[in-house]
């Protein structure tokens, strides 16, 4: 087979080859080599001697880090997304649709989606059309696709051998096969908040509903499983052992049997737990400047990030050492290492690189197949 | 073992800004990137530019590229998918602007039947022939190049390599 497609003539090979060289060259030619990076050790010297002098580690002068923080994260921002800053692939959603972002860089338009989801363990994608939910290989391919009206927050979850897509469809909550099959409504009178599948193979999900109460259910019998009140629910997400609720007060963290573990009361508009469920990255707007804090299990908060106007939700890489938010008024996306020395990564120009006219939102970043 | 040596010195001579470095990359790889666009895409204008822009990605990423990793994979799956989108656009525009299309260039008769039966399959499953075939990934290489799951990649070459058996 490799001698016979070896053989097959390609019409005017030489001179393309010849055209080509010659336009790589030029470019190799013209290219600016990415200048050497300056030592950050004598500018982070100076800040912290300056700091020491003038107190400005005390909790007032911390804001002013934070907005040094900030301006740095501006300044240094790259002007494409040259690479992801660590394993895993990207899913984002914009006007032009569902794309996946691959750790060099390179991105795929996967179609005229709009919203897009992982499944499990990322060998596939959900993603919805105002009227259509669609399985899809990540090179855009349709693996099967099921006409339901309005549809939308899909959520696949499950194991590799057996995996469940949650959606609503107007304000019915609905449960299909990872195959396209046993479509069916699980639910009537679901908020539009996406619902979460507990990890593993027991089809359990959590769910919020307009009756301004949260369930757990098992998806196969249609039981509930437990049942509590909380109204304006933005986010619900569920990782390993920890089931994550955020309304528009407070953010709570429950255990498998339901125990309230962690609360944070504040008013927050995103929310994600790490792989491990060991950290939650919290953002919350006060006073037009936005924050992201890192809440440990124990509770102890660390302030990530903040800048003026609003950030999307939070995104955890799948080895859990960055965080991704969405900048829309810088249009940036900005990636802060959690693990290790703190290190800010920010890109510009995020909305025309995903050719869209709003923000792009970061719809998932998952592990590679 | 020795391409892969001669493939890191190229890399780090380009990177270096050497000319001589670059045109060791162009000459390991252009042909075969080439010719893999031209088996997905079936039109040579359009594989000569897939192949080019592949290369100037290449050149602009150059000061990024991680020296530890191979070339050729990396260059392969920016042709494979690029010739993929390209195919799959040009089948979304239709019948209407093909009409003033040049004949088919002649190809030698095995080129002929077998470059037919490939134009046959959908580019999805050209492309993972290609890359296993032409350039001898593994079904594993392929899934993990094209980010596609490993059965994914597996049923394509077999529906691709049944239809080609039938044909040819």
């Amino acid at each position: 087979m490799k001698r016979d497609l070896e053989r097959i003539e390609v019409p005017g090979e030489h001179e393309a080859r010849a055209r080509s060289w010659s336009v790589v060259l030029t470019a190799f030619a013209e290219r600016e080599a990415t200048p050497q990076r300056r030592s950050w050790k004598p500018a982070v010297a100076v800040a912290l001697a300056a700091a020491a002098i003038t107190g400005l580690l005390s909790p007032p002068g911390r804001a002013v880090l934070d907005g040094i923080r900030e301006a740095v994260g501006v300044d240094k921002a790259q002007p494409a997304l040259f690479s992801l800053p660590t394993s895993g692939r990207m899913l984002i959603t914009s006007d032009a649709g569902a794309w996946i972002v691959d750790p060099d860089g390179s991105k795929r338009l996967l179609g005229d989606y709009r919203e897009a989801s992982w499944s499990p363990f990322a060998n596939f994608v959900v993603a919805t059309r105002r009227n259509e939910l669609v399985a899809l290989e990540p090179d855009g391919d349709v693996r099967w696709s099921l006409a339901r009206p309005e549809v939308r927050f899909p959520r696949w979850g499950g194991t590799r051998a057996d995996t469940r897509i949650v959606y609503r469809s107007r304000n019915e909550l609905r449960v299909v096969a990872g195959d396209g099959k046993d479509d069916r409504r699980l639910a009537r009178r679901a908020s539009p908040v996406a619902a979460a599948w507990r990890p593993g193979p027991a089809h359990v999900l959590t769910y919020a509903r307009k009756d301004g109460f949260v369930r757990v259910v098992d998806a196969e019998r249609g039981t509930v499983l437990a049942r509590n009140e909380a109204r304006d629910v933005v986010r619900l997400d569920w990782v390993a052992d920890r089931r994550l609720r955020v309304s528009t007060t407070a953010a709570a963290l429950f255990d498998d049997s339901g125990q309230d573990v962690l609360r944070s009361d504040g008013r927050f508009s995103g929310a994600a737990l790490s792989p491990r469920a060991q950290q939650l990255a919290l953002v919350s707007t006060r006073g037009g400047t936005s924050i992201v804090e890192l809440v440990s299990r124990t509770g102890t908060t660390r302030q990530l990030f903040s800048g003026r106007g609003r950030f999307e939700e939070p995104a955890w890489s799948p080895d859990g050492r960055w965080v991704a938010i969405g900048w829309p008024e810088a249009d940036q996306l900005v990636f802060i290492r959690v693990a290790g020395r703190q290190q800010i990564r920010a890109i510009s120009n995020v909305s025309s690189q995903f050719r869209s006219r709003s923000f792009p939102t970061i719809s998932g970043w998952c592990c590679a197949p | 073992m020795a391409a892969g040596r001669d493939e890191r010195a190229a890399v780090r001579a380009a990177q270096r800004g050497s000319a001589s470095g670059i045109e060791a990359l162009f000459r390991l790889h252009w042909q075969r990137a080439h010719r893999a666009a031209y088996l997905v895409v079936h039109d040579a204008a359009a594989a000569e530019d897939i192949a080019q822009e592949a290369f100037l990605a290449a050149v602009r990423n150059l000061d990024r590229f991680d020296r530890r990793r191979p070339f050729g994979p990396w260059l392969h799956r920016i042709v494979v998918n690029r010739a993929v989108d390209w195919t799959r656009a040009r089948q979304l525009r239709g019948e209407a602007e093909l009409v003033d299309a040049e004949a088919p260039e002649q190809t030698a008769p095995l080129d002929e039947s077998l470059f037919g039966a490939l134009a046959a399959l959908p580019p999805e499953h050209r492309a993972v022939i290609v890359l296993r075939h032409l350039l001898e990934y593994t079904p594993g290489e392929i899934s993990e190049l094209l980010g596609l799951p490993r059965g994914t990649v597996n049923s394509r070459l077999r529906r691709g390599l049944d239809s080609l058996k039938e044909t040819v």
